[in-house]
């Protein structure tokens, strides 16, 4: 039996290290419209906009700088591409794809958004079982 | 030769009617009338709201001013496409998670003002009107087409069907038409652009050529069925037969000058392979822009290019949000999420849609430059089957598209008729489902007799117009109803009211014909230009001056707009919205 005897462990108490594991905020404070309800929901509505934001802003650069650039640079305008002309490959069939891929980020980045929003104030320990139950 | 068109046409307006019949025996309550129970899957619903939204203009309209004015008209498929991106990003899952029915229902729940979704209801009515308006002119002119008859047959047959239709059936019926109708459209345009493409052949992209009128690429004879003034770009070696210029020919060589010519009716003039393409006055590009410049100027006469494009990428991009009839669409998404699906999948439709009416127009400028003689751009859809591919299978595909612009007009007036009747009835009547049989009746009415002043404006132009009021009026209300919480009900009537009112203002003073040239032609043909930023700015400064008058749970209200429901469901009890 040359089993270590477990090393003695130092504990220090310091107050500021304490958790107060029930109150964590949540959908009690949601609910009850306290200051940390207010500021979780506040947050995650940034969040959201930005998000929204982020997307407007990518989807206008991309489609409505075209006049722009046209308007500086004649030469884009009047350029073809295979014959066809540049603005008809642009504005007939171009931009589609990119709006709809913007659109789908959009979706992906806003479900997780929710799911990391509903798992912060609502967490399945919450829910009665242990986390590794 | 108009036979399978009629057959076609009747056949639509029959199933529409059938299909919608089915719906009296579902719909049962106001709820179903209004909102098919809120029990729609989203590619269903994806279809049906496309169904809704591709209109006369998108359908005949954009292709035909693309012809005329140049590929810059292209800016509309583009726009009202993304329209639809803004949506989603915006408002698509808060508007639903909201859940009220109608614009005006919403404006009155989030700021707890039923005064304000009384204004709101005027504005339905105004966008309402303005959007019917094409569909009906587009149902004059395809009849004219395609069986002679007078302008104003067509538009009261649209007017008596749909009326008709919406009051037996409601949108539970509508739901399952609007469907089938995207379907239908997709066909009528996609088969006939894809089977022109390859009767067509291969021919070097002459006439897409910048810098370069077009020419006939073969040897063509172009018979006038109507008295046509057009003009030549260069002199030319013609054929004549009938009235020209005043003087009679009978199948005479003449060589006609750079000038503006007058054809009688019943003229035929035979044009050699490579003359100058005549061009009708109602072609006739509005400035000197070259065809392949992607700059839009119909409506504006061709002044600063460049703004009135961006006056009407703003209208276009942002009117969505606040067309009347397609926001009602998004409650009958089960939640939130199923909204946002749904509104992707409408990107995705859209898209698709949106890539034929510009292959037509192509196909047009190529292979029939002989359609720059027609009376009205609007007609070019209708007309290039039977020009491109003579006899039997050019028949078949014009009674195609005959019936998708058939099926086009049918189902967005109905969509703007529901709305319009529901926002009628909710708000200024008792709300039940009698009034609201009686309001569609009563606005079908009003919209096919004020169908009959506008017929010489371009479909193109006339929805734009409403996509601008939209934009100017119902769009920052959402947008900052959605996003804002210090938004007060007394901003958001101010900013509708001065932003609607001034873009509705500057539109009919341009119909007047207001302002044809300068800055003044832009700013009155493509208002929303200043009117949305206008609008914004009205409701942020009045709302930050009217901060008292804010409700004291603002931010809980906002919150639940943006909850996942599961989330929402549990952290509160009450219901959100008037419900």
């Amino acid at each position: 039996m040359t089993q270590a005897r477990p090393t003695r462990q130092r504990v220090v108490w310091r107050h500021d290290q304490v958790l107060v594991q029930p109150d964590v905020p949540g959908l009690g404070d949601l609910r009850d419209d306290t200051k940390h309800g207010r500021l979780l929901g506040r947050s995650f509505l940034r969040a959201q906009l930005g998000l929204s934001l982020m997307c407007l802003t990518l989807a206008l650069v991309v489609t409505a700088s075209f006049p722009v650039i046209a308007a500086l640079a004649p030469a884009v305008a009047r350029a073809t591409v295979a014959g066809l002309p540049l603005t008809l490959i642009v504005l007939g069939f171009a931009f589609y794809p990119v709006l709809l891929g913007i659109g789908w980020f959009y979706n992906r980045q806003a479900r997780q958004l929710e799911a990391r929003f509903t798992e912060l104030v609502d967490p399945p320990a919450a829910k009665g079982q242990p986390p590794d139950a | 030769m108009p036979d399978a068109s009629v057959g076609a046409i009747a056949f639509v307006t029959l199933l529409t009617i059938m299909v919608g019949a089915r719906g009296i025996r579902v719909a049962r309550t106001p709820d179903d009338f209004l909102v098919a129970a809120r029990q729609v899957p989203p590619a269903l619903n994806a279809a049906a709201i496309s169904g809704e939204y591709l209109s006369a203009a998108s359908f005949l309209g954009i292709a035909g001013l693309v012809v005329a004015q140049g590929l810059g008209a292209l800016w509309y498929s583009v726009g009202y496409t993304a329209g639809y991106l803004v949506l989603l990003l915006l408002v698509a899952a808060p508007l639903r998670r909201f859940g009220a029915y109608t614009i005006p229902d919403f404006a009155a729940g989030r700021l707890r003002s039923p005064r304000l979704g009384r204004t709101a209801t005027v504005l339905v009515l105004v966008i309402g009107l303005f959007y019917l308006l094409p569909q009906m002119k587009g149902a004059g002119i395809t009849l004219q087409w395609v069986l002679g008859t007078p302008y104003w047959v067509g538009v009261a047959t649209l007017g008596v069907v749909v009326s008709c239709n919406i009051a037996m059936g409601g949108m539970k019926g509508i739901t399952f038409v609007q469907c089938f109708q995207y379907w239908l459209k997709l066909c009528a345009i996609g088969i006939p652009a894809l089977v022109l493409l390859f009767a067509a052949g291969h021919d070097p992209w002459r006439n897409l050529a910048p810098d370069q009128a077009p020419v006939f690429t073969s040897a063509t004879t172009v018979s006038l069925p109507q008295a046509t003034d057009f003009t030549l770009t260069r002199p030319a070696q013609v054929t004549v037969t009938g009235l020209l210029g005043q003087r009679q020919y009978r199948d005479l060589r003449v060589r006609l000058c750079a000038c503006r010519y007058q054809a009688g009716p019943g003229t035929t003039i035979g044009f050699g392979k490579g003359a100058p393409v005549p061009v009708s006055l109602a072609m006739a590009p509005a400035s000197t822009q070259p065809w392949d410049s992607p700059f839009l100027t119909a409506g504006t006469n061709g002044s600063h290019p460049v703004a009135a494009t961006y006056g009407v990428i703003i209208a276009t991009f942002f009117g969505a949000i606040g067309l009347p009839h397609i926001l009602v669409r998004f409650y009958t998404n089960p939640d939130g999420e199923a909204a946002r699906r749904t509104t992707l999948i409408v990107v995705a439709l859209l898209s698709t849609f949106y890539l034929f009416p510009a292959v037509l127009a192509v196909l047009a400028r190529l292979h029939a430059p002989q359609l720059y003689l027609s009376s009205d751009s609007d007609d070019i859809v209708l007309a290039l089957p039977s020009v491109l591919l003579p006899g039997l299978p050019g028949e078949l595909l014009a009674a195609l598209v005959a019936a998708g612009a058939f099926a086009a007009f049918l189902s967005t007036s109905s969509g703007l008729l529901v709305s319009v009747a529901g926002a009628l009835s909710h708000d200024f009547m008792n709300g039940g489902v009698t009034s609201f049989r009686w309001c569609a009746i009563a606005a079908g009415v009003v919209a096919t007799t004020a169908a009959l002043v506008i017929e010489r404006f371009s479909l193109a132009l006339l929805v734009g117009w409403a996509f601008a009021i939209a934009a100017s009026s119902f769009c920052p209300l959402m947008v900052l109803g959605i996003w804002w919480h210090r938004l007060t009900k007394v901003g958001a009537a101010a900013g509708i009211v001065v932003g609607g009112g001034s873009c509705l203002a500057a539109i009919v003073s341009t119909m007047l014909g207001a302002a044809s040239t300068g800055w003044g032609a832009v700013l009155l043909g493509q208002p929303a230009l200043w009117t949305v930023p206008l609008a914004f700015t009205v409701m942020i400064v009045i709302s930050l001056l009217t901060q008292r008058t804010l409700p004291g749970n603002v931010g809980r209200v906002m919150l639940r707009m943006h909850l996942p429901e599961a989330l929402s469901r549990q952290a509160y009890r009450t219901p959100l919205g008037l419900k």
